[in-house]
């Protein structure tokens, strides 16, 4: 960001929101204000279906079920204890909705995106039907739902509404830039990441959507306290799918998408109404514009932010790298222990897929300080063992952490245990920077330090890159750095040289031997290059077959002639 | 009590075939349909509109089949042409806004009042114990189970159920195998919409007939192929016919009848809990 950008854009925003806020009120005929009141509330409720499906990827399609407990909570209130403030009605609003869509978010801990799509919208269907016969609170004596003290007329409460849409679109902004937003875009892009970085699937998921009913609830009270009475009409499944496709069109997991959604969602059907154009085609707009987004894998908001985000990158590309932060010597975090107890250990691990036996029984012992290399040819149980060990499948045998067995616990929490792992493929969210990557994968505490040390081997001048701007290869060592960033016991690398030319692969051959006296942790790494596994590795297991075919130091084993067959096959042996 | 509850056989055998059909497609091209009774709902109202102008009964539904087919169709194209390769979670999307669009192009055609239609399968096919069975409840209980069974066969032992299964599971590899992909996508969609024509039809005098409440039969066939998880079709069969039974049963209660819907969505809840209570991830590696 240049400068001028710097003074611009705050000092655009600030006259944006004035203009919005406290000139536009002043000049709008009263039912223009009244229209530009539903705008916001709509857009709250858009902004929740976009956080939860834009961010953490869920599939929502019952905004107007959450939007309605809010309204039901404001209408109780009003019924009930009118004197609460409004402000207070609609946290507890929020509060409620959280629970109740936490609760709603049950059946999401096991499926999947659709499963749970359809189940949503099972979920706006009952509810409305509930609605139909139930009603609102107070709904047959005319109890109407008040507005917040000195807020009362229309003017003021237009201003009360943006007001609570600004305090939720900082919130969900700092929210996504913190780690619980980068954990919803890793849950996003992998669970298996999620969990291989310690972080609970279910936790996180139940968050996401709790987060997203206590927003839509937030935007039913502000449609109360609009309406005064609230009736069932408008809650409808059908209304709540069209929020959906709406959200879809603009990219309303950003405020400003959220907010053109609410501008549409209020204006159009008026502006069609005018033209004398029958409302309905509003929805095959709605529907044509969901469609569009689809195909071009992102909304109007998401696409204006991208191309924003490209003239930086191009921006900051022509000027000069800042000079990289000076490292510290290294830290030793945890002590090493020469030899004695292996720091990781296996009895007999079995894993089964059908017939086919992809672990026949595998010990293996990684001593405290060590790099260990797991290599053989492909299909010989390698990342099968690494899944197995960190709890990605369900093995016989057991494994021992420094000790204590991890028999039956959860990949996450192997994870927080202090065993990290990296995957065969790229699994780090191509929208977080390196900087809230790591700080995802580290739990929390990462120190400067660290960061420093990533951005070295990463060969990043800049923390704030974010990792779909980096080569392939540079993403896999982001990784690397991440699962040591957490300062575990042992890290498991899963071939982190794919993607590596020679001398880059050189390079993370010494940074890998380094590992073990700069983080203080034991490493297993499967590699196919052997050149990288003689320059790393203090000791190395071939596996063939899911069987151990060898052990011991790189420079023995890697001559044995048996190793050499299994690797290259036979005739080259004998030949 | 057995009056009440078989009453609610004809909604759940129209939840059941529907429910098949959703499960045809998923495990055929990979996508959940939410539009698929929007374009049955479709079908049949273009059937209607031939019938009041004294087109008979048959040739107008015939008509209406192939028109919720050729409606049907175009979306599999849409799907086919820019949304080939794409996971479930956006294939769902864009059905959720096909849907949206065709209920409002259907509102703009047809209007949102409800019309009578023509009740060709009258009166009772059997009396058990003092409680009537419909012709109708019995005609789409065994389309349920028929369509079920079609597909199945279909699926496990033709060549074509293969490259429709290697479609569904790998649409990039399928097509570089040389089979037909895309045009077979297309195809399994007409069909699901004749086929969703001619339930939407069967069932459509027993019930509430405005174009939305017709379109929004997906909602509890949805949650009967939800059941059985989008792949078991002999728990979609069960899970369809349950919720009818169960819709059935409270119509007794006057506490409970207002939310006959609503039980189904609780029962599914549970079984969900239940059935997917093991740790599972998402996409290998």
């Amino acid at each position: 960001m240049s400068r001028a950008d710097r003074i611009a854009r705050p000092a655009l925003l600030a006259a944006a929101v004035v203009g919005l806020v406290v000139v536009l009120p002043t000049l709008l005929p009263d039912y223009w204000l009244f229209l530009a009141t539903s705008a916001i509330a709509a857009a709250v409720i858009a902004h929740s279906v976009g956080i939860v499906g834009g961010e953490a990827g869920m599939i929502v399609l019952c905004p107007l079920s959450f939007a309605a407990a809010g309204a039901w909570i404001g209408c109780w209130f009003a019924t009930h204890a009118p004197g609460v403030p409004f402000v207070l009605q609609m946290v507890c609003a929020a509060a409620v909705a959280a629970v109740v869509g936490a609760v709603v978010g049950l059946p999401a801990l096991r499926l999947r995106g659709v499963n749970l799509a359809v189940f949503t919208l099972g979920v706006a269907a009952a509810v409305s039907t509930v609605l139909a016969t139930a009603s609102f609170p107070g709904s047959d004596a005319y109890v109407t739902v008040g507005r917040p003290g000195g807020f009362e007329d229309a003017t003021a409460y237009y201003r009360f509404c943006w007001i609570v849409f600004l305090v939720l679109a900082a919130l969900t902004t700092w929210a996504s830039r913190r780690r619980v937003g980068a954990a919803w875009r890793t849950i996003r892009r992998s669970e298996r990441t999620a969990a291989s970085l310690g972080l609970s699937v279910p936790r996180v998921k139940l968050g996401a959507f709790a987060a997203s009913a206590a927003i839509a609830a937030v935007g039913g009270v502000l449609m109360a306290g609009q309406l005064g009475l609230i009736t069932p009409r408008g809650f409808e499944p059908l209304a709540s799918l069209s929020v959906f496709a709406l959200a879809v069109m603009v990219g309303a997991r950003f405020p400003e998408g959220a907010l053109l959604a609410g501008v549409m969602t209020a204006f159009v059907p008026e502006l069609l109404h005018r033209l004398g154009i029958a409302q309905d085609w509003g929805n095959v707009l709605f529907a044509l514009g969901a469609i569009q987004a689809l195909a071009a894998g992102a909304g109007v908001a998401e696409i204006a932010r991208r191309r924003q985000r490209a003239r930086r990158v191009r921006r900051a590309a022509a000027r000069p790298a800042p000079a990289a932060p000076a490292r510290d010597a290294p830290r030793e975090v945890r002590p090493l222990r020469a030899g004695g107890e292996p720091v990781l250990e296996t009895a007999g691990v079995r894993v089964r897929y059908g017939q086919v036996v992809a672990l026949a029984g595998v010990d293996v012992a990684v001593r405290p300080g060590s790099v260990h290399g797991l290599v053989g040819p492909n299909g010989s149980g390698k990342t099968t063992f690494i899944d197995a060990v960190t709890g990605f499948v369900a093995a016989e045998g057991d494994v021992r952490l420094d000790g204590a067995s991890l028999r039956g616990m959860a990949a996450h929490r192997r994870a927080a245990a202090g065993l990290r792992r990296t995957f065969q493929q790229q699994s780090a969210s191509e929208e977080l920077s390196i900087a809230q990557y790591l700080r995802l994968a580290a739990g929390g505490s990462l120190d400067a330090w660290m960061t420093a040390e990533a951005l070295e081997v990463v060969g990043a001048a800049d923390a704030t890159t974010r990792i779909g701007e980096l080569d392939v290869g540079a993403r896999r060592l982001v990784e690397v750095m991440g699962a040591v960033a957490a300062r575990p016991a042992v890290v498991l690398l899963d071939e982190p040289a794919a993607g590596l030319g020679p001398e880059a692969s050189a390079e993370l051959a010494a940074h890998i031997a380094s590992i073990p006296a700069r983080y203080g942790c034991a490493v297993v790494v499967v590699e196919h290059d052997m050149q990288l596994v003689h320059r790393a590795c203090d000791e190395v297991t071939v596996l063939d077959y899911g069987s151990v075919l060898a052990h011991g130091a790189p420079q023995e084993v890697l001559q044995q002639e048996r190793v050499v067959t299994a690797y290259l096959g036979q005739e080259v042996a004998v030949g | 009590m057995l009056q009440s509850s078989l009453a609610g056989l004809t909604s759940g055998g129209a939840y059941a075939a529907l429910g098949v059909c959703l499960v045809l497609m998923y495990r055929m091209v990979g996508v959940v349909n939410f539009a698929l009774t929007a374009t049955g709902a479709f079908g049949t109202y273009v059937a209607l509109v031939l019938w009041g102008h004294g087109v008979p009964y048959v040739a107008a539904a015939l008509v209406g089949a192939a028109a919720g087919a050729a409606i049907s169709a175009l979306l599999g194209a849409v799907m086919a042409t820019w949304f080939y390769d794409v996971g479930p979670e956006v294939h769902a999307s864009v059905a959720i806004a096909m849907m949206i669009g065709l209920l409002a192009l259907g509102f703009q055609a047809f209007g949102h009042g409800p019309r009578s239609l023509p009740a060709v399968l009258q009166g009772p096919a059997a009396t058990v114990s003092g409680a009537t069975i419909t012709v109708v409840a019995v005609v789409v209980v065994a389309a349920s189970v028929a369509i079920a069974l079609a597909t199945w066969v279909l699926l496990r032992t033709t060549t074509i159920g293969v490259r429709l299964r290697a479609v569904s599971e790998r649409p990039v590899t399928a097509e570089l195998l040389g089979i037909p992909a895309r045009p077979l996508t297309v195809a399994v969609w007409a069909l699901a919409g004749a086929l969703s024509t001619a339930i939407v039809v069967l069932v459509a005098p027993t019930r509430p007939s405005d174009f939305l409440s017709l379109s929004l039969l997906v909602v509890p066939a949805l949650a009967a192929a939800l059941v059985g998880v989008f792949t078991s079709f002999g728990a979609t069969v069960a899970g369809g016919i349950g919720i009818g039974l169960i819709e059935g049963l409270v119509t007794d209660s006057d506490a409970l009848a207002p939310y006959s819907t609503v039980l189904p969505v609780v029962v599914i809840f549970m079984v969900l809990l239940w059935s997917q209570r093991r740790e599972r991830w998402d996409v290998t590696r």
